[in-house]
C-alpha cells in the first residue's frame, strides 16, 4: 500500500512541478488519490485483530479496562494508536467488549462512574448512560448503544479489532 | 474537539455542549532554554491531547498560545488578557494550563482557572513509560474539570 501511495504522491510533485497546466492536471488527480488510498486504508481497518494484554481467564462479569496499542498509517505518516475497551462474560458466558466512546459527542465513558447510578457506564460530560451491555438509557443525551469490538480468542489471550462497530438503534 | 477541519465543524453544530475551553501557553526560545521548551512543548501536548480525548464532547482544545521567552512581560499579558476575553465570551469555562511558572502571580490574581505543571523530562524516555507518566498526571486533572463542572451545575 505504501508504495503505491508513494509514487502516486511522486506523481502528484511532478504534476503541480509542471505549472499551470499541472495544477490542473492535479485537481483531476487529486480524487483519483483518494480512491486509490482509501480502499487501502478501509482493508486495513476491519482486517486485523490484536492482541490485548488480558488472558481469556481473566475476563469476569464485571467490565474491565483493557488498553491495546497499534500502528496505523495516518495520512502521511504512522503514527501508534491507543484503544480501549470494556471487557466482560455476558450470563450466557459470551464475551463483550465495549467501546468507551460516548455516542453522543465521544467523551470516553466509565462504568460505575457515578455512585448514583451504579452497574452502568457513565458519561461525566453530559451525564449519558448506558446499561452493562452498552443500550443508551433513555432521556440521556447518547441516540444509540456504545460500539462493540469484534474478537477472538488465541492461546487463551484476548484479540481485538482495531475498530469498534456500531451496533443498530435501541 | 480539537480545531482541526471535521472537529470545528461538529463543534459549530454541537456547540451548546462544549462550554469548556483548554488553551496551553507554551513558550519558545532559542538561547540555552531552547531544549528546556523543546521538552515542555511535547509534554504539555502530550498532556492536553490526553484531556482532549477523555472529554472530547465538552473540551475544546485551542492550538497553543505561543510566545518567545524573551519578550516582554507587557506584551505578552495584553496579548493573552484579549485572547481570554474572547474565550470568556465563547465558553463558560475556560482552562489555562502551561509549564511556565511566570503566569503564574497574574493569571490567579485575576481569578483564572490556571493548571502549572512542571515538565517531565521526555528525551531520553521510553514511549512505555512516557505514556504511564502522562496518563497518571491526566487522571489527577481530569478531577479538576469534573468537580468545575459539578460545580457549576450545583450552583
Ligand atoms: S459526550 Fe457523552 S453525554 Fe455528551
Amino acid at each position: 500500500m505504501s508504495d503505491k501511495q508513494r509514487v502516486t504522491r511522486r506523481q502528484f510533485l511532478t504534476y503541480t512541478l509542471m505549472g499551470v497546466g499541472g495544477f490542473m492536471a492535479a485537481g483531476t488527480v487529486m480524487p483519483m488519490l483518494r480512491f486509490a488510498v482509501d480502499p487501502a486504508l478501509q482493508a486495513k481497518a476491519g482486517g486485523d485483530l490484536i492482541a490485548t494484554g488480558l488472558k481469556e481467564s481473566e475476563i469476569t462479569n464485571e467490565p474491565q479496562r483493557v488498553d491495546f496499542k497499534f500502528d496505523q498509517q495516518d495520512g502521511w505518516y504512522e503514527s501508534q494508536v491507543t484503544q480501549s475497551a470494556w471487557v466482560y462474560k455476558d450470563n450466557n458466558g459470551d464475551i463483550i467488549a465495549l467501546s468507551p466512546i460516548c455516542k453522543h459527542l465521544g467523551c470516553t465513558v466509565n462504568w460505575n462512574g457515578n455512585e448514583e447510578f451504579p452497574n452502568q457506564f457513565y458519561c461525566p460530560c453530559h451525564f449519558g448512560r448506558y446499561e452493562k451491555d452498552g443500550t443508551n438509557v433513555k432521556g440521556t443525551p447518547p441516540r444509540g448503544p456504545l460500539d462493540r469490538y469484534d474478537y477472538e480468542i488465541k492461546d487463551g489471550v484476548l484479540y481485538l479489532s482495531m475498530r469498534a462497530k456500531p451496533r443498530g438503534g435501541a | 474537539m480539537r480545531w482541526t477541519a471535521k472537529e470545528s465543524a461538529l463543534f459549530f453544530e454541537s456547540k451548546e455542549y462544549i462550554d469548556t475551553a483548554l488553551v496551553p501557553l507554551t513558550p519558545i526560545a532559542f538561547d540555552e532554554q531552547g531544549r528546556e521548551t523543546g521538552n515542555a512543548n511535547e509534554f504539555i501536548q502530550l498532556i492536553t491531547m490526553n484531556i482532549e480525548k477523555q472529554f472530547k464532547g465538552r473540551i475544546l482544545l485551542l492550538p497553543a498560545f505561543t510566545y518567545f521567552h524573551s519578550e516582554s512581560d507587557d506584551w505578552k499579558n495584553q496579548l493573552l488578557a484579549s485572547w481570554l476575553n474572547e474565550l470568556k465570551s465563547n465558553f463558560k469555562h475556560v482552562f489555562i494550563i502551561s509549564t511556565d511558572q511566570s503566569w503564574k502571580p497574574i493569571l490567579e490574581k485575576s481569578g483564572n482557572e490556571f493548571i502549572w505543571l512542571p515538565a517531565v523530562p521526555l528525551e531520553h524516555l521510553e514511549d512505555e513509560y512516557k505514556t504511564t507518566i502522562i496518563e497518571g498526571q491526566v487522571k489527577q486533572l481530569l478531577n479538576l474539570f469534573v468537580m468545575k463542572w459539578q460545580n457549576a451545575v450545583s450552583q
